[in-house]
């Protein structure tokens, strides 16, 4: 699938760890993924399984306990994480930017919208003049749908769309090659979130940005996304094309998911929720951490860990994978 | 807004009908009056005493007198002072007022600039030797006794080093035979300051205006000229050496208002960033890839400040409330000495007029912090 000149971002067997009160917190387990120039990838899984700490290791926005304790992060070949500060730091927004989780909080409130846009720009010289950095805010604006007009108001006088709208903006203003979208639309209604994740997708391949989708709502990642990875406690357990995964879920979890979510196109089913609750992160279960909770769990799954069963570039780390075509890899 | 502000000013002038009332007659029930205050001078025979008693009017009835001087003060006559007789009270006021406003609005501006500064460095970078050393130095200073600590101040650097003078307000030696009054000298160094003031904050505008492109290192060497021209001004004047003995007398009054005020600042400042920091703003502008110090100044302390600014009115006040103490401390002629003095000699009008004159600063600060917010805080709007 993925052409590795191509390649934009490859996460290579990221492992990190919180060093909390309680002991250490292996937040994100030897999580690996490959993401093409110009393609969405969705991420998703329950809250705490270590979605959004992946995507602040992109970006390098950890709290102060974080440790990661093994692989790379590769941006064109580069590794980020061995980059200094500043140039960390230059590339922040430039390459990678991102819309929060919790977009309502993320403007300044002192501040006018388009201020805290051209911020960004004046930081790392995209425009070289005033009054082009006023004409990109408002040519932005006018990409994500809001009046230029708008850009002289506090954020405290948008709507929670409007505001989201800006932060969208905001993550493109220096044409960054890859946008983390982390729960972009959550705070929204469904009206809102449709139509701005329907520009966000119009938007993103006239400029051949790669997005990281980041959502629990696999609705909202099946509609934007090529490719997708599922997480669980920390871990990438299946990933695929997305059309693949959703329609033929390979790991019992994803079905589960799957069947979690109601479906307005496709035909009536039952809705089944998961039972049980994600595993504590500081105290797995053996073998594989969702056994406790899957209906198909052997012996075997309660000991040890489960080899991936791949078919091309789809695979799913599962003893018992619910599609048979996936051959298990030794 | 202007309907905002006008229904300020009747409640303040409300507030200050009751202040005048409450200090009238809380000064009234002190046992005697002023002509008691020569109760002990055999030198003054008691048909002086009753006379001063007429002259002044303290034989009327306590009603008669609160109203008559009720009725004086809105009509904007603070009487005569009984103890610098014949010298109005406004006078008296217009004398001391500058030099306790100076000492103090100095003293407050230094310690919360102070403050401000080193609170939000160790908001920043905590756990370090330096939060340590800053936090606890700053809170035994906080709470320090004022006068004991003004004492201190005094002794190792006025006695011991001999660095300052130790008190009052300017040397009579250095002052011999000089043909200008301090006063004269001293409006006139508050012009001087006014004057730089307001030509640091028009530079400061006129930069903004220009967008940020401009940078702020222009500025500093701007703000120096203009402080360099006004200070070599004053040195070719004549009387350059006796406004440096005014300053020199501030220094030491000064420096110890800051040490015992600025912890208040820094400890707040840094409280209150503990909290800014973890906002959802602050990690936005680092992911945009914000040097490290904007996003501390520009946008964590920025809105750190909001509720340090309110602090700054109220620690203004308490400034001058306590004025009495420092200025008694440090002989400094100022209106907190003034008050003292006239309490104890029951010179009634001295008494409020300084009382009027506090109240007065108290009400305008809060209006100003008001008015400050709506600046500092755009979703405050007053209708």
């Amino acid at each position: 699938m993925t052409d590795r000149s191509d390649s934009l971002l490859k996460v290579d067997g990221l492992s990190l760890s919180y060093q909390t009160r309680q002991g250490e917190l292996q937040a994100v387990r030897d999580v690996s993924f490959e993401l093409a120039r110009g393609s969405a990838l969705g991420l998703v899984g329950e809250s705490g399984c270590g979605k959004t700490t992946v995507a602040n290791c992109l970006m390098r926005l950890l709290p102060d306990n974080a440790r990661i304790s093994a692989g790379r992060v590769l941006l064109d070949g580069q590794d980020v994480l061995l980059l200094t500060e500043e140039e960390m730091r230059l590339r922040r927004w430039r390459r990678i930017s991102m819309v929060f989780q919790a977009a309502m909080n993320v403007l300044d409130p002192v501040y006018r919208v388009g201020q805290q846009i051209i911020e960004a720009i004046e930081t790392h010289g995209v425009e070289s003049t005033d009054i082009g950095a006023r004409e990109r805010v408002a040519r932005l604006f006018r990409m994500v749908g809001l009046d230029p007009q708008l850009m002289e108001r506090y954020p405290h006088e948008f709507s929670g769309g409007m505001r989201q709208r800006a932060v969208i903006a905001m993550a493109l203003s220096c044409d960054p090659d890859l946008m983390i979208a982390d729960e972009p639309t959550t705070a929204l209604d469904v009206i809102v979130q449709d139509r701005i994740l329907r520009e966000l997708k119009a938007i993103q391949q006239p400029l051949g940005m790669s997005i990281i989708y980041i959502s629990h709502d696999i609705a909202v990642v099946a509609e934007v996304t090529d490719v997708v990875g599922v997480m669980y406690a920390g871990r990438l357990v299946e990933m695929g094309d997305t059309a693949d995964v959703f329609r033929a879920p390979a790991h019992p979890y994803t079905a589960a998911l799957v069947s979690s979510f109601p479906s307005v196109s496709g035909e009536r089913r039952p809705l089944t929720s998961l039972p049980g609750e994600p595993p504590n992160l500081s105290d797995l279960p053996p073998g594989c951490p969702f056994h406790p909770r899957c209906a198909y769990a052997t012996d075997v799954c309660r000991t040890e860990y489960p080899p991936r069963a791949a078919s091309g570039s789809r695979w799913a780390a599962c003893w018992h994978p619910l599609d048979a075509t996936l051959v298990p890899q030794s | 807004m202007t309907g905002y502000l006008v229904r300020r000013t009747g409640q303040m002038v409300l507030t200050l009908f009751l202040i005048i009332t409450f200090t009238f007659f809380l000064v009234q029930a002190q046992p005697g009056d002023y002509a008691s205050f020569y109760v002990l001078n055999p030198d003054l025979p008691p048909e002086v005493k009753d006379q001063i008693r007429t002259a002044f009017g303290l034989d009327k009835p306590v009603w008669q007198q609160y109203l008559i001087h009720l009725k004086n003060t809105f009509t904007g006559n603070l009487g005569v002072s009984f103890g610098n007789f014949p010298r109005p009270v406004l006078d008296v006021l217009a004398e001391r007022v500058p030099r306790t406003l100076v000492l103090f609005l100095t003293a407050t501006a230094v310690s919360f600039y102070i403050g401000f500064f080193l609170g939000k460095a160790i908001a920043w970078r905590r756990g370090g030797l330096f939060e340590y050393a800053a936090t606890i130095s700053g809170a035994m200073l906080f709470t320090a006794f004022t006068p004991a600590f003004a004492l201190m101040m005094i002794w190792a650097f006025a006695f011991k080093l001999g660095w300052f003078p130790v008190g009052k307000f300017l040397d009579p030696l250095v002052w011999r035979g000089a043909d200008v009054s301090a006063n004269y000298v001293f409006g006139n160094m508050l012009l001087s300051a006014a004057a730089f003031i307001t030509f640091a904050l028009l530079v400061m505008l006129c930069l903004k205006r220009f967008g940020r492109r401009v940078p702020s290192v222009v500025a500093f060497p701007v703000v120096l000229g203009g402080a360099l021209v006004i200070v070599a001004v004053w040195a070719l004047s004549g009387i350059g050496g006796l406004a440096l003995d005014i300053v020199k007398h501030m220094v030491l009054p000064v420096a110890t208002l800051t040490l015992i005020s600025f912890a208040g600042t820094m400890l707040l400042t840094r409280n209150s960033m503990l909290e800014t920091i973890r906002e959802d703003y602050v990690m936005a502008a680092r992911a945009k890839g914000l040097p490290d110090k904007q996003v501390r100044d520009r946008h964590a302390a920025r809105n750190a400040m909001l509720p340090i600014v309110t602090s700054l009115v109220y620690s203004l006040i308490f400034a001058i409330d306590g004025s009495v103490i420092i200025e008694s401390v440090f002989s400094w002629p100022g209106t907190g000495l003034t008050l003292l003095q006239a309490v104890r000699s029951e010179d009634l009008p001295l008494v409020m007029g300084a009382m009027l004159f506090i109240g007065t600063l108290s009400l305008l600060a809060h209006v100003i912090v008001d008015v400050l917010y709506v600046y500092l805080d755009p979703r405050i709007r007053y209708q």
